[in-house]
């Protein structure tokens, strides 16, 4: 792979860093942007009075967090308590590690990043649960209950939704799965069919694996208080809400890169442009994800799990066996 | 496709309320157009000949279901304006932290003295800003009232035929 | 209340037509649900879940202790009082005149109704009559409330499903944004959104403002035209249909032992609305289709309440064509404290509220002060129902089933 600054320690370190500070101030604005979205399409304003447009409210909002009491309840696990926010933005950012942001400006492009990425993707119910283990409240134990349940079942369709992209560019690399889209043969489009409808069990598999919205079960803030989070203030519950927001971008990027052709765009191949790209492709689904989550109401914990094992589960398989049968096809010389 | 189009169906309404106009406001910066009935907090009136209307009868008083008004009645005196023996409050307070804004008071004042405002009582950080001394009262005078008065108020109950002119109210004020 | 009387009474439901019949299962002696909710210990490791009085979800602060398996209820008791005020022993220290404000806060998303069913005993204790235009207001206003009450409750609703981060704070900031149009008619009519102060003793407080039937009616046009879009992210949603449809069932047996009123009943295919057995205001000028749904379950509760919403936004742009010319008091106007004064007696009244048979039975010994003022909520009988409902559902479940029964804990607890 080719390393931008002399030793791979160093190329990793750098855009690490840059990436995930550049990620982290976009994730507050994203947060930002949610709030106006989610405010006009409810009639609202939104963040308005703090900066022009609301748009210092990310900042404003950081501060109240951080000026908050910050409370550990004396009946808590208090290593467990405490160590799961951050590890929840941590797992969060892991998969980053294997996006291609460009060609060329990825932090490590293991041979392995599909796999990399769905073991980090699989972390994720480590800190929801020591959460709701280590915060002694029974609506955070029900919260973590759940989202055990949830991320288990989720994680068999979510790795049947990356295979195929895999079986389709024959390579678990992720800068050679976009390569094998480039030219505007994206997999969400062409083959028809498995593509499009992996790329769909893709989102609904890794939100939902993450407990992120819309599949928030383990939060239901109607039915179980505010459910893992329950019991924490301040930058606690900040880190939470930071990981989940972070996570969903995540998602949207690993979308776009799996099945929208990553970083690949009309125009030459120049760096900034391919950045580009990859940043409008990742606006547009997020902005298709808050408009699916503020539009519907939530499913039952129980109805949830038969999604996934009566649907989602089965659909992975075929799609996987017709990915399979296409390439197997086209190998044949049948693309006549 | 049973399933999917009604899913849809939602996005849509979604998407058709975003282009919507916000109804909502940033209201203590933005002022808010308000009905002429709208009634917030309370004023004492002056009559035309500049007497205080208010002849501490302490109708107010006995009717008010949380008893939050407290009248002081004087001695009965000669009005400087018209010559007059009339009755005199020498105090009059009012604490809006318990009053539920009913109008009864309004409704039973005899002499159209006690009006209510339309001007909400601004927030404040001690109990005392709560508390309308006869003071406060009377420089509430100054603020757009609301239509209703005693007078008109019982006028409008009369259930007599003659009093029929009144239904229509009275003209109305413009918003605050 | 005789349920023979009016069962052959009018049947004229377009909507409920539609609706398919469900035979209502007969069903033994029930055992009481209520008797070990100290002593009960269940087989196996249960956890007891004190559900509220904070908690979201539970429409103020109701207190449901729940024995949990998992998240399976095995068993729930719901406790009240949290929000006790002791209103009806306010209400006999009171004067008749004063007490009508009061009642305003028990039920605070409809308080025109409580005002209405208290001056109504008030004055069926006194003997006085109401004219007619004051009557027709009346009807106008309670009909319009319950338009709001409903609105506020399918918002709370979809917020109880949805949660406060996802489409279910969309329905219901749609919800409030049209709840707060009937308040600002009210507004316009009382000068107060929340706590009106419109009824008295013999008649209404205020009279029409110049324009008001002209507003009313664009208002009740723009609820009618916008009612379909809840339902397009709500009952069309087939998301919403698997969490409502077939939970929370009652049978209208348990539901008239449990006395159950207005839509909770209406949902179990009892047709049971006393605008129609007795009528009051001026609902025996104009005919009221009561909405009705067969299966008793969340989303028969749901239809009744929409197709409510319809019915009465029909009545009250009919009838506020048709508001008479004339007084709006009935007797002398009230001028002092004591200017109501009963003659010794009792008197009971119930109204169809928003939330069903909302009574007052008061007694007078012949002072201007009642000797005793009994409210009848429906709230507190439609929360009776949660422990016969509630087991064998699991926690998002509960949420949804006490959403559906539309309680107000101040009415309730009172």
């Amino acid at each position: 792979m080719n390393v931008l600054f002399g030793s791979p320690a160093l190329h990793a370190l750098v855009l690490g860093v840059g990436i995930v500070s550049a990620l982290l101030g976009v994730t507050s604005y994203f947060i930002w942007f949610e709030r106006k979205f989610a405010g006009r399409m409810q009639s609202r304003i939104g963040p308005k009075h703090v900066g022009p447009y609301g748009l210092l409210q990310p900042i404003a909002d950081a501060f109240k967090l951080l000026i908050k009491a910050d409370i550990t309840p004396d009946t808590a696990d208090r290593a467990l308590f405490n160590l799961a926010p951050l590890l929840a933005v941590c797992v969060a950012l892991l998969s980053l590690a294997v996006l291609p942001l460009a060609s060329g400006l990825v932090i490590a492009d293991l041979d392995v990043g599909v796999l990399f990425f769905l073991a980090a993707g699989a972390l994720t119910v480590v800190p929801t649960w020591m959460a709701g283990w280590g915060s002694n409240n029974k609506y955070a134990l029900l919260g973590g209950m759940r989202a055990i349940a949830q991320s288990v079942a989720y994680g068999v369709p979510l790795v049947l939704a990356a295979l195929v992209p895999v079986i389709l560019s024959g390579s678990m690399k992720l800068s050679d799965i976009v390569a094998a889209q480039a030219g505007g043969h994206w997999f969400a489009l062409w083959p028809p069919g498995p593509g499009l409808g992996a790329g769909v069990l893709f989102v609904l598999a890794s939100l939902a694996e993450g407990n992120r919205i819309p599949f928030d079960i383990p939060e239901a803030e109607s039915e179980l208080v505010s459910g893992i989070s329950t019991e924490y203030t301040g930058m606690k519950f900040g880190m939470f809400y930071l990981g989940e927001y972070v996570h969903s971008l995540v998602v949207a990027a690993l979308f776009v890169t799996l099945f929208l052709g990553g970083y690949d765009g009309p125009g030459p191949d120049v760096l900034a442009l391919q950045l580009l790209w990859f940043v409008l492709k990742v606006s547009l689904v997020s902005v298709l994800l808050l408009w699916v989550r503020w539009s519907y109401v939530r499913l039952r914990s129980d109805q949830l799990m038969t999604l996934c094992w009566k649907y989602l589960l089965p659909s992975g398989l075929l799609l996987v066996a017709a990915s399979a049968v296409w390439v197997w096809w086209t190998e044949q010389g049948g693309s006549r | 496709m049973s399933v999917i189009a009604p899913l849809l169906d939602a996005l849509r309404t979604t998407i058709r309320n975003l282009g919507r106009k916000p109804i909502t406001a940033m209201h203590p910066f933005e002022p808010r157009t308000r009905a002429p009935r709208y009634r917030q907090s309370f004023a004492l009136l002056h009559e035309a000949n500049g007497d205080e209307a208010c002849i501490g009868c302490k109708k107010c008083e006995k009717i008010c279901p949380s008893e939050v008004i407290v009248v002081g009645t004087a001695a009965k005196r000669e009005s400087p304006a018209t010559g007059k023996k009339r009755g005199w409050a020498d105090d009059f307070t009012l604490d809006l932290q318990a009053c539920i804004v009913c109008e009864l008071c309004v409704q039973v004042c005899p002499v159209d003295a006690i009006v209510m405002v339309r001007v909400p009582n601004a927030p404040g950080f001690e109990r005392e800003d709560l508390f309308l001394t006869m003071k406060r009262l009377y420089e509430n005078e100054a603020l757009p009232h609301a239509p209703a008065i005693g007078s008109s108020m019982i006028a409008s109950h009369n259930p007599a035929p003659a009093s029929q002119a009144q239904a229509a109210a009275p003209a109305q004020e413009p918003g605050t | 209340m005789a349920m023979s009387a009016h069962a052959t009474a009018h049947t004229s439901q377009a909507k409920a037509a539609e609706l398919p019949r469900v035979p209502t299962p007969a069903i033994g002696p029930r055992a009481n649900p209520y008797l070990d909710a100290d002593s009960f210990e269940g087989e196996g490791d249960l956890m007891v879940l004190n559900m509220g009085p904070q908690h979201p979800s539970t429409h103020g602060v109701l207190r449901l202790k729940l024995w949990l398996d998992g998240e399976v209820v095995i068993k729930a008791v719901p406790y009240l009082g949290y929000l006790h005020r002791g209103v009806e022993k306010l209400l006999e220290k009171l004067s008749y005149v004063q007490s009508t404000p009061i009642v305003d806060k028990n039920d605070y998303v409809a308080s025109m109704t409580n005002e209405l069913a208290l001056v109504m005993a008030f004055e069926k204790l006194e003997g006085c009559e109401v004219p007619r235009r004051a009557r027709y207001l009346r009807t106008i206003c309670a009909e319009m409330q319950r338009v709001a009450s409903h609105l506020l409750w399918l918002g709370t609703f979809a917020l109880d499903m949805g949660g406060a981060l996802g489409g279910g704070t969309t329905a219901f900031m749609y919800c409030l944004r049209e709840r707060e149009r009937i308040l600002d008619l009210f507004e316009e009519l009382t000068g107060a959104r929340f706590h009106y102060h419109m009824m008295q003793i013999g008649g209404v407080r205020h009279d029409l403002p110049v324009g008001w039937d002209v507003h009313m009616k664009q208002v009740a046009a723009d609820i009618r035209a916008r009612i379909p879009e809840y339902e397009s992210m709500l009952s069309a949603n087939p998301i919403f249909r698997s969490r409502t449809k077939g939970i929370g069932r009652i049978d209208a047996r348990l539901a008239m032992e449990l006395g159950l009123s207005g839509p909770n009943l209406r949902a179990c295919g009892v047709d049971f609305d006393l605008r129609r057995s007795q009528p009051y205001a001026a609902y025996d000028e104009i005919e009221v289709h009561s909405a009705l749904a067969y299966e008793g379950d969340v989303y028969a509760r749901y239809q009744v309440r929409v197709a409510e919403m319809y019915e009465s936004l029909r009545i009250a742009t009919a009838l506020v064509d048709g508001v008479p010319a004339g007084p709006i008091m009935g007797r002398k106007p009230i001028e002092t404290v004591n200017a109501v004064k009963p003659p010794a007696g009792e008197a009971y009244v119930a109204i169809d509220s928003p939330r069903g048979e909302l009574g007052c039975w008061v007694v007078s010994d012949g002072s201007p002060r009642p000797y005793r003022c009994k409210l009848r909520p429906p709230s507190y009988h439609a929360l009776a129902a949660l422990p016969y409902l509630l087991p064998g559902t699991t926690i998002p479940d509960v949420v949804v089933i006490l959403g559906s029964l539309d309680p107000i804990m101040g009415e309730a607890d009172r």
